[in-house]
């Protein structure tokens, strides 16, 4: 049973990351991005290539499947967002983000192939130390990390508080004179760093594997409605609670219910609290 | 005179169009459309079948092509999706008119397409493993090249039961439709052979630990582990699991056990060991370590075309691929042309023709041409050069 807690804490955790990424976009531009699982998966191949492939040192290996991650969220910006947003009002970002996510899901299979290959060990560890092997511990510190950061991000600094100022009112802070397309990209290149760095760091739990994008898409999203649109706590607490029920629901009943236990949570937690655990329900004025 | 002109006329014009017809129908190409997912999740076998398809066809066009026709290979990407695979089946049987359909190479596509390929009249190569894909009465032109599930199942139920002796078995499939069908065969299975599964699990196919299953799978009893799943991921960690935990217990069941994408996986190379999986007489290694001599036959032929290096995916896609072109060679060969019901009546008549994959017979009321003492258990850590070792008996 305490294996199923820490795996599902561990996958909860890669999972409370994509939210962390979720919300960071979220928070400058109002889209849901369909690419967030993608930036991880990514993060996972591109690492594995630069440390077993190109033979990078680790630490170089880290910084390059970040880059990665902020070009790919840059370009998501670039390609999905930022002319479906200037044209039009309706969700049609659904369907950008969608068909880019696609894109690069069938560019990574061709290129890396569709099997799922290792990831090298990041610290020198051997393989019996059970629960304390750092493929559980490594996603999430780094979740927790991430979570920190960005707090003191959004309290400490003059473009984290660009970045609130944005989520609360984008068209106020166009008309106090902030450069608002550039916060947003801005952004979008901090949740694909920010993402890269989650597919690293959870590459020997998950394998470099091409077709992770839409689960980490789908149950980052879960992991952020529970939690709550916005918060950082919520995702982490979103996320945790999604891999941990997700486990315990497995050594239960069995695998067969993990898809339906994980969607029934959402829809419980919308149903009690549409806002989720953390979120604020925002009032607009009229 | 003019009245018997006009006629002599009228018939030499019909007999010249009817030669002329004859003879574009015997140049004309035998298009024979291949449903194969190309990209996607499990690509790997369906980009290795694709290489004997297309060797087979390039190699019968060199020599003449059938009857003095060509082969016209029209290739469809899949992508392993099933509502792609039925609208791609549509476009071979409706829009592009082939004679023949190979594929697709997924049982989850070929459950969506066998209907509207039977419905079209079409003969179908089937190359999916699950048993409701073939079906005399409703898809009279449906004939399956490849072994069944239930044969690998036999085959690996047999090895656990009979050469190991071991009695009590868990069952592990995946939460795929492929894997939970397969789990439930399994355990039938079983069931017939007096043997009730101590433990039974779906997970997962992305689980990324299955400490718990095997924990309570020891406890349970369980001698055997018996896996159903083509996720390699899947079967990697349990190796890595059953060796972390020190359980020296056998692992006995799918094919994908042995892929040598499994390898880079463990965390040890002596995880692979006392594990041992269902395959093919064709391309396993006897006692000299010399493989049947159709495989080594293709391997020498096939191999300067992949590279002229060791073969590092299974041998046996290429292999089943490439009959799958040889049978339409055999059908439309002894049919004398591409008739639809002229080719069905061919092959519901063939009795072992030779293939490099197996040996295949159909008759009137079974369209699984794939013999059952071509299924081995092989060695699963023994792949060398597209090839296994035969497990010990």
């Amino acid at each position: 049973m305490l294996v199923a807690l820490i795996t599902g804490l561990a996958t909860g955790a890669l999972y409370a990351a994509a939210a962390l990424t979720y919300n960071v976009m979220f928070s400058t531009s109002k889209v849901l991005s369909v690419t967030t699982g993608h930036i991880s998966m990514l993060g996972g191949i591109f690492g594995a290539w630069f440390i077993s492939t190109l033979g990078w040192p680790i630490p170089v290996a880290l910084l390059g499947s970040m880059a990665i991650g902020a070009v790919f969220g840059l370009l998501t910006d670039f390609i999905a967002i930022r002319r479906v947003l200037a044209r039009s009002d309706e969700h049609l970002w659904l369907l950008s983000t969608l068909a880019l996510a696609t894109m690069v899901q069938q560019a990574a299979g061709l290129w890396w192939g569709t099997e799922p290959k290792p990831f090298p060990r990041l610290i020198p560890q051997d393989f019996s130390a059970g629960l304390g092997d750092q493929k559980y511990w490594l996603p999430i510190a780094i979740a927790i990390l991430l979570a920190v950061a960005l707090e003191v991000f959004y309290r400490r600094t003059l473009y984290g508080k660009l970045f609130v100022a944005m989520s609360e009112d984008a068209f106020a802070a166009r008309a106090r004179g902030i450069p608002t397309g550039r916060i947003r990209s801005m952004s979008y290149v901090i949740a694909g760093a920010m993402g890269g760095l989650a597919g690293f760091a959870a590459g020997q739990l998950t394998f470099a594997y091409f077709a992770l994008g839409l689960t980490l898409t789908l149950n980052g999203f879960i992991a952020l409605a529970v939690g709550g649109l916005g918060s950082n706590v919520g995702a982490l607490v979103g996320g945790a609670a999604l891999g941990i029920l997700s486990a315990v629901a497995t050594y239960f009943v069995g695998g067969e219910y993990q898809q339906t236990i994980s969607v029934g949570l959402l829809m419980s937690v919308l149903l009690v609290k549409p806002a989720g655990l953390f979120g604020s329900q925002s009032v607009r004025p009229v | 005179m003019l009245k018997l002109t006009t006629a002599c006329v009228t018939r030499l014009l019909v007999l010249s169009f009817a030669f002329a017809a004859t003879a574009a129908s015997a140049q004309s190409p035998i298009r024979i459309g291949w449903l194969s997912s190309l990209t996607g999740p499990l690509s790997s076998a369906a980009i290795a079948e694709n290489q004997g398809v297309q060797f087979a066809v390039d190699e019968i066009d060199a020599a003449g092509g059938v009857n003095g026709r060509k082969l016209e290979l029209i290739t469809r990407d899949t992508s392993g999706e099933p509502t792609k695979a039925v609208n791609l089946a549509k476009q071979l049987a409706f829009v592009d008119k082939v004679d023949f359909i190979i594929g697709p190479v997924n049982s989850g596509e070929s459950l969506a397409t066998v209907p509207i390929v039977a419905k079209a009249g079409i003969p179908n190569l089937i190359i999916g493993t699950i048993d409701e894909l073939v079906d005399a009465q409703k898809f009279p032109l449906a004939f399956r090249a490849i072994n069944t599930n239930k044969q690998w199942i036999e085959a690996a139920n047999d090895y656990a039961l009979n050469v190991l002796k071991k009695k009590k078995v868990a069952v592990i499939g995946d939460t795929s439709g492929y894997g939970t069908a397969a789990s439930k065969v399994a355990q039938d299975l079983l069931q017939k052979a007096g043997v009730t599964p101590v433990y039974v699990v779906l997970v997962d196919p992305n689980k990324t630990d299955l400490t718990d299953e095997l924990n309570k799978a020891k406890a349970a009893g369980a001698e055997v582990i018996m896996p159903w799943t083509a996720a390699t991921g899947l079967l990697a960690r349990l190796f890595n699991t059953r060796g972390d935990m020190g359980w020296e217990v056998p692992i006995v069941g799918h094919p994908a056990m042995m892929a040598p994408t499994v390898r880079p996986l463990l965390n040890k190379p002596d995880y692979w060991k006392n594990a041992f999986a269902a395959g093919y007489l064709s391309t396993t290694y006897d006692a000299k370590g010399k493989l049947p001599p159709r495989t080594q036959e293709l391997m020498d032929k096939i191999r300067p075309k992949l590279g002229n290096g060791e073969i590092d995916f299974m041998f046996w896609w290429i292999a089943l691929g490439y009959d799958t072109v040889k049978l339409v060679e055999h059908a439309v060969k002894t049919a004398g042309s591409t008739d639809a019901a002229a080719i069905g009546k061919v092959l519901e008549n063939t009795k072992d023709f030779p293939g490099v994959y197996a040996t295949y017979t159909w008759t009137k009321d079974n369209r699984n041409g794939y013999p059952d003492h071509a299924i081995v258990v092989n060695i699963a850590g023994s792949f060398k050069d597209g090839s296994f070792k035969a497990a010990p008996r």
